[in-house]
């Protein structure tokens, strides 16, 4: 069918209606459903004991937490905004290439964040594009790198005055005369993320590099973003 | 691990949209294989997760909130290259997954124009414009499954219009 060129709003939404075929659920595929709450709902002997014996100790369990201090670590919850970050990243794809140096006094002005230095990428990692971020209620700004194999790579400044950083987290790394204490977290959903701090500024970079092959270079994607850039909260 | 059985009537009530359900993930996948599967994991994590349902809010569009965010997490995103506009949509054509089996033998052909052109819809679009348009959904029930607010919704919605239109004036000059 020929659809006429000014087409209003109301006329393609009743095409859409009319025009689109709709599928019905197969049989097979209703039977299926149907079933499947069926197992849970079958009499087991021996579910009730089980059930019992578990709540008693989630009850026992519940109590001794009750007593432990209640931690809530801001660092860990931040790590995980900046993971979920780049899954949006990944899933909504990058921007487009971009020259930094133009992008930088938007960039600043956006994020609140200036930038003194920064790494703009070179023969192992192509820097892809940048973009201010909101997380947790902090503005900040987001730069992407890929390296060759096609990993993203996230870098993350937010302000964050005195971040707390686990000394369990930390793994030394050296590179001639410099010496740097990140910290790695490694989440379940398969991502790693090194976090540090730059003054007033908490810094994230995160990839899904999580295997031992992948350690080592991701500790040298770190040194290559973290020597060339110097973050500042801007005036 | 102990899975909370559903009552029978949320599960007659979920079972009233399996029809809408599978159409919708007959539209996202392509697919009848993967809608199938899509379905059927959808309403399992449905009944399996249906004591987190909060009685009173919208049944239908808790399941294809479920639905669409195990497409998402099922079907892996390939990296791409593609600009972002103020809403978050990509503003380039190319098929949001990977997976999305355009080729694959047990894929659907289009037969109209207007299913091609949606076809060529990234995702967000093409679900916006399905829930909203062929699904009659209220726009607060559309931002409950996209997870976004209603502004964002509108906006999607008009610029999957504004895509759609020039699609087809393409296929037309064909």
């Amino acid at each position: 069918m020929t659809p006429p060129p000014y087409e209003s709003d109301e006329t393609l939404g009743a095409r859409l209606r009319a025009e689109l075929p709709r599928h019905s659920a197969p049989a097979h595929v209703r039977a299926t459903v149907v079933q499947a709450s069926a197992p849970a709902r079958r009499p087991t002997p021996w579910l009730a004991p089980a059930l019992s014996a578990a709540a008693t100790a989630l009850v026992l369990g519940l109590v001794v937490m009750m007593w432990l201090p209640r931690v809530v670590d801001p660092t860990e919850q931040l790590v995980r905004s900046v993971v979920a970050e780049h899954m949006r990243t990944l899933m909504w794809g990058s921007r487009h290439s971009q020259v930094i140096p133009a992008a930088l006094p938007w960039l600043t002005q956006e994020s609140g964040i200036g930038l003194k230095q920064v790494f703009a990428g070179d023969e192992i990692l192509v820097f892809v594009g940048a973009e201010p971020v909101y997380l947790d209620e902090r503005r900040g700004m987001a730069l992407y790198y890929r390296d060759s194999d096609g990993h993203l790579l996230t870098y993350i400044v937010l302000p964050f005055p005195g971040m707390p950083i686990l000394d369990r987290w930390r793994v030394p790394i050296e590179r001639g005369q410099t010496r740097y204490r990140p910290a790695l977290v490694r989440g379940d959903e398969g991502f790693s993320t090194w976090v540090w701090r730059q003054g007033d500024l908490a810094c994230f970079l995160v990839s899904d590099m999580v295997s031992t092959e992948d350690a080592e270079r991701f500790k040298d994607y770190f040194v290559r973003v973290r020597r060339a850039t110097d973050p500042v909260p801007a005036q | 691990m102990s899975e909370a059985v559903p009552s029978d009537d949320f599960q007659r009530a979920a079972l009233e949209h399996l029809d809408a359900l599978y159409n919708f993930a007959m539209y996202l996948t392509r697919n009848p294989p993967e809608a199938d599967d899509l379905v059927q994991e959808t309403y399992l994590r449905a009944f399996r997760f249906s004591h987190r349902f909060q009685p009173g809010t919208h049944l239908r569009a808790w399941l294809f909130q479920i639905l669409r965010n195990t497409f998402l997490t099922f079907y892996r995103l390939r990296e791409r290259e593609s600009a972002l506009a103020e809403d978050g949509v990509p503003t380039w054509d190319v098929p949001m997954f990977h997976d999305a089996p355009e080729e694959s033998a047990a894929a659907v052909e289009a037969h109209t124009d207007l299913e091609r052109a949606l076809r060529r819809l990234p995702e967000e679009f093409r679900t916006v414009l399905l829930l909203a348009e062929v699904e009659g959904m209220a726009l607060e029930d559309v931002a409950r499954v996209l997870a976004c607010p209603v502004g964002t919704v509108k906006s999607r919605i008009f610029r999957a219009k504004e895509r759609l239109r020039g699609l087809l004036r393409d296929y037309t000059k064909e």
